[in-house]
């Protein structure tokens, strides 16, 4: 679980080609289903530097989320930015507003904060009711989508897939940035022992709100690119349900790793859709079974299964420092780093 | 001259002192001794001296009274603490948790330098310099620790409880390793023990505590030879 080199491993080599290839293999519906997906993977990205990079929990990510997506939309609306133009603002605004959320993380930790963020989730759509000469109301807000150019040769889906997919590789950039060297030893540290950390120099106050501030830029961008994908936002997408999806998404696809972010944002977009389909009447009791399963295979998260490790003993395969290794080796010893 | 000077201090969790208004001094380039049985207050005077518990009165370090520095501000004007339990981090490699030693150090040369100089003095750490912290002995692990608080350059290390856990050579060792720290490098040590006889062999002066109190102190040698003290309050 060495957090520095999460992005270099096989989940997310296999998660990149995936994503890249989708635009031949799935019709245009579904990748707008994707581009949402990829809109709570970069939400997802956030806890997993706050929950799994600095021991924090936040169950308001669905309600930053809904403050990102409503920037967005509100800078549309009232002055006529183009929507991709106010994605820095989402991420700037959500970020100001997770660091007031945070300020009680410096004196509240796990159970108790959960608490108290949750509870932000739950008066966060009656606060967007209340607020409606900007919000809109109950009856929402719609944007102007961007439209692909004229010289773009694919869909106006293929277009915004597009926009999802840079989104989140700058996302992805920056995170993995931002936990290479020392912030990121820093948060683990936090994570680890607080009280070590603090006796070594660590500034508590700074490195929680930091962590804080991030993940919640993060939500933000997220929620701006779900506005542009969706073209219409209500009060109705930013239910207290949402955050916890987004929890579940970030446990289940492994929560210290950037690749099980975006497999986890796919799990919680598609599988309660096919739970459903599987049977109407039962979808949500299967839904729930496939959590409960799911926490038995793979504590880790989707990301940490064995199959992640058979990856990687093949990238070790191709690689030159691998040949070195595997030419004398006993082929079993392979996937044992 | 007294690198660290304690008056009056009081401190505790939540409304109950453990400490009652504690005084003792701390000379440079000596090791000291803060001897005492369960629940006497030794870890709290540390983890007051380093500010990880609020406290109050007056302590004075190199000239500066501390009472308004944060414990990152504290580690900054050399002040390193070892706490209980060596506190090395199990998911870090041991050249991670060196490098978290270096917090407060913004110049990148320097702890590389340091780094090297502290595997050269503890040559088992620098060959396990990629394995994980968690998979050390305890006797390494409290090596890393030790090597971990010299990363940010400590004027005065505070140690607590070294001999926890580990095997009397090993103790020993740690023991020789504080002697030499403090020969050939001049550096000062407090060192917080419930082993009496061990510690007293190794320090220069040492304080007795007792029930939030120091009551005795004197020169290590005397408290080692005098069988009053011995018996009252180190339980030889």
């Amino acid at each position: 679980m060495n957090g520095t080199r999460m992005f270099q491993s096989a989940p997310a080599v296999l998660v990149a080609s995936v994503a890249l290839c989708l635009p031949v293999l799935a019709p245009d519906f579904m990748l707008f289903e994707f581009s949402i997906a990829v809109s709570y993977g970069i939400a997802i990205l956030g806890l997993n530097l706050l929950l799994g990079f600095s021991g924090q929990i936040c169950l308001a990510q669905g309600a930053l989320f809904g403050i990102g997506a409503y920037t967005t939309a509100i800078f549309n609306v009232n002055f006529g930015m183009d929507p991709i133009v106010t994605l820095p603002f989402a991420a700037i605004v959500t970020s100001l507003i997770g660091v007031l959320i945070g300020l009680p993380a410096l004196r509240l930790q796990g159970l108790q904060l959960a608490i108290v963020t949750f509870g932000v989730a739950s008066a966060f759509p009656q606060l967007l009711l209340k607020m409606d000469s900007i919000t809109g109301g109950v009856t929402g807000l719609a944007i102007d989508q961007p439209m692909a150019p004229r010289w773009f040769p694919g869909s106006q889906e293929l277009w915004l897939y597009g926009l999802s997919l840079i989104c989140a590789a700058a996302s992805v950039f920056m995170l993995s940035r931002l936990l290479r060297g020392d912030t990121g030893r820093l948060l683990r540290a936090l994570r680890d022992n607080p009280l070590v950390a603090e006796s070594l120099g660590v500034n508590l106050t700074k490195g929680r709100l930091a962590a804080f501030a991030a993940s919640s830029a993060l939500a933000g961008l997220g929620g701006g690119l779900f506005c542009i994908l969706n073209g219409f936002i209500s009060p109705q997408s930013f239910l207290p349900m949402k955050s916890i999806d987004i929890l579940i998404g970030g446990i289940v696809g492994g929560i210290t790793s950037m690749a099980g972010a975006f497999i986890g944002a796919v799990f919680i977009v598609f599988v309660p859709g096919w739970t459903t389909a599987i049977n109407p009447a039962l979808g949500g009791l299967i839904y729930g079974l496939c959590l409960i399963a799911m926490m038995m295979v793979a504590r880790q998260g989707i990301a940490g299964l064995p199959i992640g490790r058979g990856l990687q003993a093949l990238k070790h395969l191709f690689n030159k420092k691998g040949l070195s290794r595997v030419s004398g080796a006993v082929p079993g010893q392979l996937g044992g780093e | 001259m007294n690198i660290l000077t304690v008056r009056d201090l009081s401190a505790g969790y939540g409304a109950t002192d453990v400490l009652h208004k504690v005084n003792f001094t701390v000379e440079q380039g000596t090791i000291v001794a803060l001897l005492g049985a369960n629940g006497a207050g030794k870890t709290t005077i540390l983890r007051a001296l380093s500010g990880l518990l609020p406290s109050r009165g007056v302590v004075e370090f190199g000239g500066t009274d501390l009472r308004q520095c944060s414990p990152a501000r504290r580690v900054e004007l050399g002040l390193a603490h070892i706490p209980q339990g060596r506190g090395t981090f199990g998911d870090f490699s041991v050249e991670e948790n060196l490098a978290a030693g270096a917090f407060t150090i913004r110049d990148k040369k320097q702890i590389a330098e340091d780094m090297e100089r502290w595997y050269s003095v503890f040559p088992r750490l620098a060959e396990r310099r990629r394995q994980q912290a968690g998979s050390l002995s305890g006797g390494e692990q409290q090596m890393l620790a030790l090597a971990r608080a010299l990363m940010s350059r400590p004027k005065l290390l505070m140690c607590d409880e070294p001999s926890l856990g580990l095997a009397p050579a090993i103790t020993e060792q740690i023991f020789e390793i504080f002697k030499s720290l403090n020969d050939e490098h001049g550096m000062t040590l407090l060192i917080v023990e419930q082993n009496a006889d061990l510690t007293l062999q190794f320090a220069h002066t040492a304080y007795v505590m007792e029930a939030g109190d120091i009551t005795v102190s004197g020169l290590a040698s005397e408290l080692l030879s005098n069988e009053a003290v011995q018996q009252s309050y180190l339980g030889v």
